[in-house]
């Protein structure tokens, strides 16, 4: 039985053959966000432009998907994650606080655990997509961590929803949860993406977030890897028929 | 006195006793073969009660549609049963007369052929079997305490998924563990087991992979390769120079890989891939590939050596075989299953992807594994996993 996942096209003409999946910066040059508590704001709307267009990243504070209402005061909110990443790892956007300080590293995934104490598993997951290619939106409208899209939300629908875990906690394991899940998911044509992430070190998963100093740079998430498992609702009777 | 006549008329008279069982002449068969009762309907649902005469006889045209529907006799053809009477012992039903051919029914112990319990029941609520208990015939309700038990058990669900999957149309039969050859496994055949499988590309047999052994080689065995390819590692675990180099090797391995079949993966045989690899073969990413290189930190677990999990049995099992019908299976020389099945009960949860790939190594299912999930309303509902 050989696994092959969907990638559904929309039906618009879309076409943005310069997008790349990055945004690239010139000459050093940096986006500005303001880590408002919940999100990192952008509110210059050409560098809100640019970002939403180079990889689909943040949702318009006024609109479904990009910055799209066109008022003045509209801007681009940046999940946590994503944030973390162009920032940290892309080192394309510069974070600031409310006060007007710069946020570092540790500073930032101070916030972010605070908000949400499984960040670091999310953003090893996070992460871990984006190194495949994949373009990652919150996937909470369907009850999971993440949505992945092939290219870009406007041109293909969701092929996974993605749910994180960790070794301690399995309660997508539980046949009312994973069968809820998995119906939700299909009313769409996803597939449900558990990722359970383990550490090798057994320091930073499922342990209490007091210590941070084994965190203390971006790269230390490469003590985490993951596991991908995909269970599928399977129609035996259907199966059977086709065969005969 | 009243009594007493009545005692008298039954001397008085002979009773007349109607044998249950009656043989019916052809033309009476064929007119109760189309034998058609339907209920006069039409209008609208009505809701309330109006005492109407209307409505009284309607009431009872119903309710006698209703008692001529139940009282038409049930026919059989006689003999159109197997025999068989149920072993204790053996919690089996021996086959004493045998109708029609068995097919993937049934297995033979002395060249006596036994049901299980659970074929038995489902060929006697078909109506194809009729089971005897101390030469006492056994009704349905009786077989279901006699066959399952009368505590709560496993036997249940297992007569619930055999009964839907053999409905639905696959045989159904008892999951046979693939039993390698009984020689013992040295630490020497693994190595070379292994050393011809990376060097020359021969599969490792199956009873090899098995071996308990087998797995501390192939982690000894990766470790001295580490220390070779990267001799200080620990030093310079956070220089990006090895980092590069590492990734760059699986990239193309991920690359070779997605050539053979872009997109798609074996059911439950983890072939330690990623199964969303797919966007990596856009034009983008090849465009990209340095900047994604940068922040390829985490990676697939690859290849988690368990400390000490070779032996102990795993927290399923594995109940059943799946066959399909066109697929020449024999009773006696069984195929590989097209599925093997776990039942899952109402409230066990799905078994993790380390359970699985524990169930993978030690090789104890020889197909893809189907979970089949029992609910609570006795619903029943297949799973297919898909791991990396």
């Amino acid at each position: 039985m050989q696994f092959t996942f969907q990638c559904k096209k929309k039906r618009c003409n879309f076409r943005n053959s310069n997008a790349t999946p990055f945004p690239i910066c010139e000459q050093g040059e940096r986006y500005h966000g303001v880590l408002t508590g919940l999100s990192v704001e952008i509110s210059d709307s050409t560098q809100s432009q640019s970002l939403h267009n180079n990889g689909c990243y943040g949702k318009g504070s006024k609109s479904r998907g990009g910055p799209a209402s066109g008022d003045e005061d509209e801007t681009l909110l940046l999940g946590l994650e994503e944030s973390c990443f162009l920032a940290y790892y892309l080192k394309v956007l510069e974070i600031k606080n409310q006060s007007g300080t710069s946020v570092d590293w540790e500073g930032f995934l101070k916030v972010a655990q605070d908000l949400n104490d499984r960040f670091l598993e999310n953003l090893a997951c996070y992460l871990y997509l984006k190194s495949k290619n994949w373009v990652i939106k919150s996937g909470i409208k369907f009850g999971g961590d993440f949505l992945i899209y092939k290219q870009s939300p406007r041109n293909f629908h969701a092929s996974f929803l993605v749910i994180v875990q960790t070794h301690s906690d399995l309660d997508y394991y539980q046949p009312k949860n994973l069968k809820g899940v998995q119906r939700v998911a299909e009313t769409s044509d996803k597939d449900v993406l558990l990722l359970t992430v383990d550490c090798r070190t057994g320091l930073t998963v499922g342990q209490p977030k007091e210590d941070s100093s084994h965190i203390a740079t971006p790269e230390a998430l490469k003590e985490i890897s993951v596991t991908e498992t995909i269970v599928r609702r399977f129609n035996y009777s259907s199966f059977v028929q086709s065969k005969q | 006195m009243c009594k007493m006549s009545g005692t008298m008329d039954l001397d008085a008279k002979f009773v007349e006793i109607n044998p249950t069982n009656t043989f019916l002449s052809a033309e009476q068969l064929v007119t109760h073969r189309h034998l058609e009762i339907e209920a006069t309907c039409g209008g609208l649902k009505r809701t309330q009660n109006e005492g109407s005469a209307a409505e009284l006889e309607e009431i009872t045209t119903a309710l006698s549609n209703l008692r001529a529907q139940l009282s038409v006799p049930r026919i059989e053809r006689l003999g159109g049963r197997a025999l068989a009477s149920w072993d204790e012992e053996q919690q089996a039903a021996e086959i004493l007369r045998k109708d029609g051919k068995f097919g993937s029914f049934g297995y033979s112990v002395q060249s006596k052929l036994y049901l299980e319990h659970y074929e038995a029941l489902f060929l006697l609520e078909l109506g194809r079997l009729q089971l005897e208990y101390h030469d006492v015939t056994v009704s349905v309700e009786q077989a279901y305490v006699l066959l399952l038990g009368e505590l709560e058990s496993e036997k249940y669900h297992n007569y619930l998924v055999y009964s839907a999957l053999s409905r639905a149309g696959y045989i159904v039969v008892r999951h046979k563990r693939h039993q390698p050859a009984a020689e013992t496994v040295t630490r020497a055949d693994c190595i070379w087991a292994l050393l011809k499988e990376k060097v020359g590309h021969i599969p490792t047999a199956a009873h090899i992979k098995a071996s308990p052994l087998y797995a501390t080689v192939e982690k000894s065995m990766e470790d001295v390769k580490q220390l070779i390819m990267w001799p200080n590692t620990e030093q310079n675990e956070n220089s990006g120079e090895r980092i590069d180099f590492k990734f760059d090797t699986r990239k193309r391995k991920a690359h070779a890989a997605s050539r053979d079949y872009p997109g798609s993966k074996k059911a439950c045989l983890s072939t330690r891939k990623s199964l969303v690899d797919l966007p990596k073969t856009e034009a983008t990413f090849a465009r990209f590939e340095n900047v994604f290189k940068k922040f390829d930190i985490v990676q697939l677990k690859s290849n988690d050596y368990p400390t000490d999990d070779q032996t102990t049995p795993p927290s399923f099992s594995i109940s059943f075989d799946l066959h399909l019908h066109n697929g020449g299976f024999k009773k006696r020389t069984p195929k590989t299953p097209t599925f093997n099945v776990m039942i899952l009960p109402p409230d066990a949860p799905f078994p993790t992807h380390s359970e699985i790939a524990q169930c993978q190594r030690q090789q104890l299912h020889t197909a893809p594994l189907l979970v089949v999930s029992v609910s609570e309303s006795k619903q029943i509902q297949a799973f297919l996993y898909f791991i990396s």
